[in-house]
C-alpha cells in the first residue's frame, strides 16, 4: 500500500495541496490590471480557455497585443475556425503583419483537433474556436500537452456553457460585458491560485458622437431642390 | 564535347564503371538475384537469334554463359528461367547510376551500358581517392546493382583495365601503366583477322603492341585500331558528350503484382522521393512542387500534387506531406505504377547552413512547414490569409487569399473612426421591429454615421455606417444603404 502511494507521489502530474506553483512564464496582455489579475499575463506553454458570453463584446481585442507580439517575432498566428472573417484594415491599424495570420477552416472535429495540435507543435500562436458545445476532456488535454511541450500560448474560445464540464486548460476565463466597452473578467480556473477573482476592464472610451446627416458628403441618391444647391 | 589535351591528360584519373548484371538487376533487385535458387537468364535478340545476355551464378554453374543461343542454354539447363530484356527500364536505371556518379565528379560520360567518370579534381572533397572510391562503391551498392571498375589514365585504358571486382585502392601512375602494358592483347577491341595478325606477330600483351613503331602498325592495321592506340597513349582525345542530369524529373516504380493498400504505397514513394532528392542534389536545385501519379492496371490514373510553400530538398518532409495528402485521396483498388514527376525547380540558396544566431529563420521555416502540412491534410481551400486592398467598400478592402499569394502589406493609413475586428462574409439584413433595429436582438445606435461611397463607376453604392450595441454591450457595425434605405449588419466589434 505504502509502495503504491510512493509511486503516485513520484509522478509529475500528482497535485499536492501544498504546492503553490504558478506558471513560470507569461506574456503580457497589454493591460496592466489584467496582467495583475493573471499573475503576469497570459501563460505560455499552456492552453487558455476564454469563454465570452457572446461574440462582439471585445473578447478578441484582448488578444491584439499578443497577436502583434507573435507576428513581430515572425511566428505564425493560426485562426482556426473563426466565427466570422477577420477584418484586415482593423488588424493592419493595430500594426499586425497580415502575412503572419493564417485562417484555417476545418471540415470536421477530427480535422479541427489535428490542425490545432499541429499548429501548437509547430511554434504558432493558436486561436481556436470550437463549433461544438463542449470538446472532450482527453482531446483538450492533448492540446494542453502540446502547448506545454512547444512553449507557446494557445487560446481556445468556447461558450460559458462549457463551464459545467471540467477542462484541462491551465487557465479559464469567463468574459461578460457589463455595458459597451466594459468587460467583466472572471477567473474560473488558474493553476496554483484559487479561482473566482474578478476584474472590470475598460476597453477604451466609447465614442457616442453622432454626426448630422447634413454634414455628410452629398447623398447621390437624393434629389436636392435647386435653390438649396444655389445657397 | 570532351576534348582531352595532352598536358591535362597526364594527371587525369578515369574510372570505368561496368555493371555486368545490369539487364538482370533491372528486373530483380540484387539481393533477389543473389538469393535466387533457380537459374535465371536474360535474353535479347542479336542477329535474329535469341541469345543469352547475362545470367546469374546458378545458371553459370550449369554452364550457361553470355552469347549462347537460347536453345543451347535450355539444352544445357532445362530449368533455366528466361526473361526478356527491358531496355527502357535498363536505361532508366543507368541514368540513375550516372546521377550517383555525377554527385562525385562533374565529368561523367554515359554510353549504352557503361559509365565513366574522371575523378582527378575531387580528392579534396572526399579526403583522398581511397575514401572517394569507397564512398562511390557504397553508394552504387545501395542502388542494388553489381558493379566492377577499372582505373586508367584515359577512358579507353580504364575500360581495358576493368577488373572483376570493385577496386577501392587507387594504384599509382606507374602501377597503372604497368598493368596496362601487361594486359593481354585479346582484350583489345579488334576483329578476328586482327587477332590473328597479333598472334602471327607474336604479340601477347598490349606492351608488345605499343612497343612497335607506329608507322609499321599503321601499315598493318586499320585506322580504328590506330585511334585506340593513340588514345591509350593519351595522344588523341576520347570524344564523347558529358552526362548532364535531365531538365525535368520523371521516374516511376512498377509493381506488376499491384499494390492494394496505401501503407504499401509508401515504400515505392519513399524510394522515388529519395531518387528525386539525389537528382535535386546533383542539379543543386530545390523543388516547389511535385506530382504523383498512381496508375492502376485497368482504368484511369489518379494524380496528386504536393505544393510547398518554400522550396526544399528533403525527402522525409516530402514523404510526410505526400502521406498526409494520400490519406484524403480516393485511389483505384490496385496500383501498378507509381510515377513521380517534378519540373519546377529553383536554384538552391547558397550556404544552406543556418548561421543566423537568432531564431527568426527557424520560425519562418517552421511556419512554412506548418502551412505545408495543413495544406496537405486539409486541402488548399481550407487555408487563407487576410489581405488589405485599397478600396472603399469594406468587403473589398479586406479579402481572404490563399497563403503565399500575399503581396507585401499595403501600409494602412491610420483610420480615424473605429473599425470592427469581425466582418460578416456578406452583409446581413436588419429587421425593423417597432421602430427599432433588430438583428438577433434589439440594437440601438451609439454613434455615426460615416458615409462611404465606393465604386461609383460600377454600382452606385453609398452607405452610412453606424455603430450600434445590444442590451448586453456587444457592438455591431451597421450600415444603411442610401439608395434603398435598408439596414444591414456588416461586422462585429470584438
Amino acid at each position: 500500500m505504502s509502495n503504491n502511494i510512493a509511486t503516485v507521489l513520484s509522478r509529475q502530474d500528482t497535485w499536492r495541496g501544498r504546492s503553490q506553483r504558478l506558471p513560470r512564464r507569461a506574456i503580457t496582455t497589454g493591460h496592466n490590471s489584467l496582467d495583475l489579475l493573471l499573475h503576469g499575463g497570459w501563460p505560455i506553454s499552456a492552453l487558455t480557455e476564454l469563454m465570452p458570453q457572446q461574440f462582439g463584446i471585445g473578447e478578441l481585442s484582448l488578444l491584439l497585443p499578443t497577436l502583434k507580439y507573435y507576428a513581430d517575432n515572425n511566428q505564425l498566428c493560426v485562426w482556426l475556425d473563426p466565427p466570422y472573417q477577420p477584418y484586415a484594415p482593423r488588424l493592419a491599424s493595430a500594426n499586425i503583419a497580415l502575412d503572419k495570420l493564417l485562417v484555417v477552416r476545418s471540415k470536421n472535429y477530427i480535422e479541427w483537433l489535428w490542425a490545432a495540435e499541429q499548429s501548437i507543435r509547430s511554434g504558432a500562436l493558436l486561436l481556436a474556436w470550437t463549433k461544438q458545445p463542449s470538446s472532450r476532456y482527453a482531446d483538450l488535454r492533448k492540446l494542453q500537452l502540446a502547448a506545454a511541450d512547444s512553449g507557446n500560448a494557445a487560446f481556445l474560445f468556447s461558450t460559458p456553457s462549457a463551464l459545467s464540464a471540467p477542462s484541462p486548460a491551465t487557465m479559464r476565463l469567463e468574459l461578460r460585458s457589463l455595458k459597451v466597452n466594459q468587460l467583466l473578467l472572471t477567473v474560473r480556473k488558474q493553476r496554483g491560485v484559487a479561482g473566482g477573482a474578478r476584474l472590470e476592464l475598460s476597453l477604451g472610451e466609447t465614442n457616442t458622437q453622432r454626426t448630422d446627416l447634413a454634414l455628410l458628403p452629398a447623398d447621390r441618391h437624393r434629389t436636392y431642390p435647386i435653390q438649396q444647391l444655389n445657397n | 564535347m570532351l576534348k582531352l589535351d595532352k598536358k591535362s591528360a597526364r594527371s587525369d584519373i578515369w574510372l570505368y564503371l561496368h555493371f555486368p548484371l545490369l539487364p538482370l538487376e533491372t528486373l530483380l533487385p540484387k539481393i533477389q538475384v543473389e538469393q535466387a535458387q533457380k537459374p535465371i537468364a536474360i535474353m535479347s535478340l542479336q542477329k535474329n537469334i535469341q541469345r543469352v545476355l547475362c545470367c546469374n551464378a546458378q545458371a553459370e554453374a550449369w554452364g550457361v554463359e553470355a552469347n549462347l543461343s537460347i536453345s543451347t542454354a535450355l539444352a544445357l539447363c532445362p530449368e533455366l528461367e528466361v526473361l526478356p530484356r527491358q531496355i527502357d527500364q535498363e536505361q532508366q536505371l543507368l541514368q540513375q547510376l550516372a546521377l550517383v556518379a555525377y554527385s562525385f565528379s562533374p565529368v561523367v560520360i554515359l554510353n549504352d551500358t557503361n559509365v565513366w567518370l574522371e575523378i582527378s579534381g575531387c580528392q579534396q572533397l572526399f579526403k583522398g581517392y581511397d575514401q572517394l572510391l569507397q564512398e562511390l562503391a557504397n553508394r552504387l551498392c545501395s542502388q542494388s546493382v553489381t558493379v566492377v571498375n577499372g582505373i586508367g589514365q584515359n577512358p579507353t585504358a580504364a575500360k581495358l583495365l576493368c577488373k572483376s571486382e570493385f577496386e577501392t585502392q587507387l594504384p599509382n601512375q606507374a602501377e597503372i601503366r604497368h598493368r596496362l602494358l601487361n594486359t593481354e592483347i585479346r582484350f583489345l577491341k579488334s576483329n578476328r583477322k586482327q587477332q590473328q595478325s597479333f598472334k602471327q606477330l607474336g604479340l601477347n600483351t598490349l606492351g608488345d603492341l605499343l612497343a612497335l613503331p607506329r608507322s609499321a602498325l599503321s601499315r598493318r592495321f586499320d585506322s580504328e585500331l590506330m585511334l585506340t592506340i593513340a588514345q591509350l597513349n593519351n595522344e588523341k582525345p576520347f570524344i564523347a558528350p558529358y552526362f548532364h542530369p535531365a531538365n525535368t524529373f520523371h521516374d516511376l516504380i512498377q509493381n506488376p503484382q499491384g499494390i492494394f493498400n496505401k501503407e504499401s504505397l509508401l515504400f515505392p514513394m519513399k524510394m522515388l522521393l529519395q531518387r528525386l532528392c539525389q537528382y535535386l542534389m546533383a542539379r543543386q536545385c530545390h523543388c516547389r512542387e511535385v506530382e504523383w501519379c498512381f496508375e492502376p492496371l485497368i482504368g484511369g490514373s489518379q494524380t496528386m500534387q504536393i505544393q510547398l510553400s518554400s522550396s526544399q530538398n528533403n525527402w522525409s518532409t516530402l514523404l510526410m506531406l505526400s502521406r498526409l495528402q494520400l490519406e484524403r485521396l480516393e485511389l483505384p483498388r490496385s496500383i501498378e505504377k507509381v510515377i513521380l514527376s517534378a519540373d519546377q525547380f529553383i536554384e538552391a540558396p547558397m550556404g544552406t547552413f543556418n548561421l543566423d544566431l537568432f531564431d527568426n529563420q527557424k520560425n519562418a521555416q517552421q511556419s512554412h512547414e506548418l502551412i505545408d502540412s495543413l495544406n496537405a491534410r486539409l486541402g488548399i481551400n481550407a487555408l487563407s490569409q487576410p489581405i488589405l486592398n485599397q478600396d472603399y467598400l469594406p468587403e473589398q478592402a479586406s479579402t481572404l487569399v490563399a497563403p503565399g499569394k500575399h503581396s507585401s502589406t499595403v501600409p494602412g493609413e491610420q483610420v480615424k473612426t473605429s473599425q470592427p475586428l469581425w466582418l460578416l462574409s456578406a452583409p446581413a439584413p436588419v429587421q425593423m421591429r417597432n421602430q427599432q433595429l433588430y438583428w438577433r436582438q434589439p440594437l440601438s445606435i451609439i454613434s455615426g454615421p460615416e458615409r462611404l461611397c465606393g465604386n461609383w463607376w460600377q454600382s452606385e453604392q453609398q452607405r452610412d455606417y453606424y455603430i450600434a450595441s445590444d442590451s448586453k454591450g456587444a457592438r455591431y457595425w451597421l450600415f444603411r444603404e442610401t439608395s434603398s434605405q435598408r439596414w444591414f449588419v456588416h461586422g462585429l466589434f470584438s
